[in-house]
Formats: structure tokens, sequence, C-alpha cells
């Protein structure tokens, strides 16, 4: 097997060494970037920021912002991890950004309420399923409702009911 | 009410057009252009500009009600053309009440809301008028333009086009005088001067004239959205129908987008699922029967905006009721009153707050009486009240 690939020469590097490159169109909104910070505190770093031999930014841009949240800084003291391509030009380069931002999916209306019910079958509340993937409580519904559970059904609130006396 | 056939006359639709402003200039004490931003109304302003210089009436009085989330560039370009001295534009920033078809929970918002400043996705024009003695709060877009002129002797033109829909021709055919005005109520006229046009002639117009126009058309330009969003009006964002453009914003405006996704609850959700079968409304769970579903979909509404949509749904029941003893299908349209469960879900999906979707019960009731090959005579024969006896 060829060992000549990137990903083999993971680096823990400063963040602070690294800088954003002045091209990158993908902007992500709020809650995704919200999204980005719990995935890294509940599932840890599991891709590396990819830079170039400049230690300029090729892709990864989002996961080297949210790695200035002091949350986030903790788990590592700092330290992000790098893996280093080599594009012969810039061109190459701004293709390797594009590359990397756009070769996903985008996830089936279906699937995902499938997914919603079953977590829903296995005890998850609204409230939790909406702060674990931040959403909202709209799209958690509306994905529910889509796999056929009422609404009644959804709102279920972790917490215990209120006491009463009389 | 008759509707005229449309006969085209020897004259081009730019003389037409200024011969119809200049007529409006002699009839009324002024003429108000209601401008939206929109390629329509900046040939409406650009002809009115025309006939108001030549019949020394400048400048051109227009409104423009800023509706919050209004695309950048079309902010600026009402911007530059307030500044224009052939204009007097009243920029209005009021908490009208518009659609929010993005979420069932809160089915309205208002923009310019007082006690929402902390959301609103830009900052209030310094010359924004925030209050009229004719406006009160609950009132929507509809409700107050037909108050603003009323009673004034004033003409509101609008750059309507009934190339755009079935619903405007109807409206300019009904009269074969004077067809482009219209008196919907008791002291309101509205005028369309421009209702015979194409949207190719009002681009040759801002060409001929070498006229400023708004931005947000090149951005579409720019983009696939080319084709699909160059006939676009210019609407408010979260209605029925812009829901299913709402991803325009995070792709074309993305820095406005981040804050319109707080603006009203289920903008994000509108954004990544507009297009989709959870906005629309054919489509239920496999396992769920059509009534099931009314009745999800009911549940996810709240307060006196579940009660408003429970009483239409209720309406169209009783006028079954009222027809006939038979049950409300599931699945097909009853021949005699063209209502089903289907339908219902139709209804209370889209909320149906302005009765669109009830009113075309009648058609869903002829196509299957077409179907069945049967007339409304012996459809009421055969399933119509008191068959039985």
């Amino acid at each position: 097997m060829n060992k000549d690939q990137p990903i083999n020469g993971v680096e823990w590097v400063q963040r602070d060494s690294l800088k954003p490159n002045n091209y990158n169109p993908n902007r992500v909104a709020p809650p995704e970037l919200k999204l980005l910070k719990i995935s890294i505190l509940e599932d840890g770093w599991t891709q590396p920021i990819v830079i170039n031999p400049d230690n300029e930014i090729v892709d990864g841009f989002h996961r080297w912002t949210i790695s200035a949240d002091p949350q986030i800084a903790q788990l590592t003291g700092g330290l992000v991890p790098v893996v280093t391509t080599r594009p012969k030009d810039s061109a190459q380069q701004k293709m390797a950004t594009i590359r990397h931002n756009r070769a996903r999916g985008t996830h089936g209306v279906l699937d995902m309420s499938k997914i919603v019910q079953s977590m829903i079958d296995d005890g998850l509340s609204q409230q939790e399923i909406m702060a674990r993937l931040q959403m909202e409580s709209e799209e958690v519904i509306r994905l529910a409702l889509r796999a056929g559970i009422p609404k009644t059904d959804i709102i279920q609130d972790s917490g215990f009911s209120q006491a009463w006396e009389v | 009410m008759a509707i005229h056939k449309k006969k085209y006359i020897d004259a081009n639709v730019y003389e037409k057009a200024l011969e119809r402003i200049e007529s409006l200039y002699s009839k009324f004490d002024d003429v108000v252009v209601s401008f939206s931003g929109g390629k329509d109304s900046t040939a409406m302003l650009l002809c009115t500009i025309e006939v108001a210089a030549k019949l020394n009436r400048l400048p051109v009085t227009a409104v423009f009600y800023d509706e919050e989330a209004v695309h950048p560039t079309t902010i600026e370009y009402v911007q530059r053309v307030s500044e224009m001295p052939e204009v007097n534009l009243h920029w209005y920033c009021l908490p009208v009440k518009h659609r929010n078809a993005c979420s069932n929970e809160q089915p309205f918002w208002h923009p310019w809301h007082p006690e929402e400043k902390e959301k609103w996705v830009r900052e209030m024009p310094a010359q924004a008028i925030t209050e009229h003695p004719r406006f009160q709060f609950g009132m929507t877009m509809q409700d107050f333009g037909r108050e603003h002129y009323r009673y004034t002797n004033k003409v509101v033109v609008q750059g309507i086009r009934t190339e755009e829909s079935m619903r405007r021709y109807q409206v300019v055919a009904r009269k074969k005088e004077e067809n482009y005005i219209s008196k919907p109520d008791k002291g309101i006229y509205f005028a369309f001067p421009i209702y015979d046009w194409s949207s190719k002639d009002v681009w040759k117009l801002v060409q001929i004239k070498n006229a400023d126009y708004n931005r947000t058309y090149d951005i579409f330009n720019k983009t696939e959205l080319y084709e699909h969003f160059l006939s676009q009006r210019v609407c408010p964002p979260y209605g029925e129908e812009p829901v299913r453009g709402l991803w325009v914003y995070a792709e074309c405006f993305p820095e406005m987008w981040h804050k319109m996704i707080y603006r009203v609850p289920g903008a994000a959700t509108a954004g990544r699922y507009g297009n989709t079968e959870l906005y629309s409304q054919g489509y239920k769970p496999e396992h769920v029967s059509w009534r099931d579903h009314v009745q999800n979909v009911i549940n996810t509404y709240q307060g006196a905006d579940k009660a408003d949509v429970v009483s239409a749904i209720n309406q169209a029941i009783n006028l079954h009721k009222k027809k006939t003893d038979d049950r409300i299908p599931e699945d097909d349209a009853h021949p005699l009153t063209g209502l089903s469960w289907r339908f219902l879900s139709k209804m209370v999906t889209r909320g149906d707050f302005k009765g669109r979707v009830m009113q075309t019960l009648s058609t869903h009731s002829n196509n299957q009486l077409r179907k069945m090959g049967i007339t409304l005579e012996q459809a009421e024969k055969i399933y119509g009240k008191g068959k039985a006896l």
C-alpha cells in the first residue's frame, strides 16, 4: 500500500501558527458553527485541518475558527491537528478547497425523519435532539411528523412534572 | 362578471402607458407610485417621471413599504431612488402583519416590530416613517394598502402585469373602458398602467433610458437562478410561495441570512427543507390515514391560529354535511362537495389563512363528476341529502 498520503503525516501545531486563505467561498451559518463545536466536544477531533506548506488553510477554516473557543482549546492545550497538501499552483489549491467543501451529499428528508424517529424511540427528548443537533423545534417536529409521530408524542420534556398540593 | 377577451391595438405598450398615466394625472389630485424596488415598479416609476416632467408635476410621489428582510441590493437601489430629485419617496417601516409559512407555531410575523428590535435583520433607515394615522397593528399589507389613500382622490399606481398571473388578468379584463383602473372598495383607486407589458418590455425601457435598476437582478444573473428568479417579484421572504426560494438568501446574501434564521421560528428549517415534502401539501406518512394526518398537523398550531385553522376546516366539513350524508372520503374528492381528508390535509398544511385552498373545492367536485361521467343533477340524486328516502 502506498503510504505517501497526507493523512499519514498528521501533526499537532499551535493554532496561531496557521493563517486563513483569502478566497474561501464557504459560509457557515451560526447554528452550524455551534454544531461544529458540539461535534468536537462530543466526538473529539476526527479530522485534521488541511494546510499548504506555507501554513495557509486549504480546508477546515471553520474548525480552525472554533479552535479558539476556550472549551475546545482546553481539549488539546491549544494545539490543532493538521495535514499538509502540496498543490502545484494556486489554482490547484483553490480547487482543493472547493473539492473539500463540495464533495459531500445532502441528507434525504425521509432518511433524516427515520433517524429522528429512532432517536425518539430510544427515549431522547425533543429538547435533547434540538440541543445536540442544533435543530430548531420546527425541524424536529416536521421530521418526526413526516415519520408519523404526532406532535403530542414528541414533546416530552426530560424533567419531572410539576408537583402539586391541595 | 364578464371577462373580456384580449384585443391587440395599434400602439406600443410604452406609448400606451404614458397615455394612461397622463389621463390619471388629469382625473386625480395626485398619482402615487407604489414602489417595491422590483423591475416592474422601476418601469412604472420611469414612465410616471416622464409624464410628470411633461405636465410640470415633478417630483413624483412614491411610497416604499419596507419589509425589513429585503435583499441588501434592493435597499441600496431604493436608497438611490429616494435621492433622485424627480422623486419624493415616502419610506415606510411599519409592523405590518405578514405570513410566516416557515412555522405553524408562529404563522405570522411583523417586520420592524418595536418589541423585537434585537432581532431586526437590518438597521432601520434614517428617513423611515414608522407610523401612520391609518395604520393599526394587526393590519396586513392588503389592509393598509386599502386604507392608506382612501377618500383622498389620489390614485395608487402599481407595476402589476397580467403576464404574471391569471388572477391579475381577470382584474383588468373585467371592464372594457379604463380597464387599468380598479376600485376594489369605496373611496379607493388603484391603477395598473403597465398591465400589458412583458418582462422584456420592462428591461427594454431600462435599457433605452439607460436607467438605474435593482442590482439584485445582476446577482441572480450570475447564478443559476437566472431563469427562475429573474421574473420573481420583490416580496417578503417567509410567505407561502417565497419559502421555496428561501435558500437563495443563504446563497446570495449570507450575512443577512445569518440574521434571518433567528428572525422568525422555522426559518432555518424552511431554508433547508423549503423545497421538499416537509413543506409541501401532498405528502403524509404511509401508515397514517389522511384523517389522522389532518389531526396531527392541526396540533402543530397554537392558540388563536389553531382556532382559525380549525374553524376553516369546520366550515368545509359543514359545507359537506349540508349537501350529503356521506362520510368524507379519504383520498378521492366527493363528487358533490369536492371534499376529501386529503383535501383537508392540504388546507391545514398551508394554513389557508386566505381561504385560497377552499375556493378550489368546486373545481375538485367538477373534476370528479367528469371523471365519473355524471352530471351534477345525477350526482345530487345518487349522493345528495335524502337519497335513501
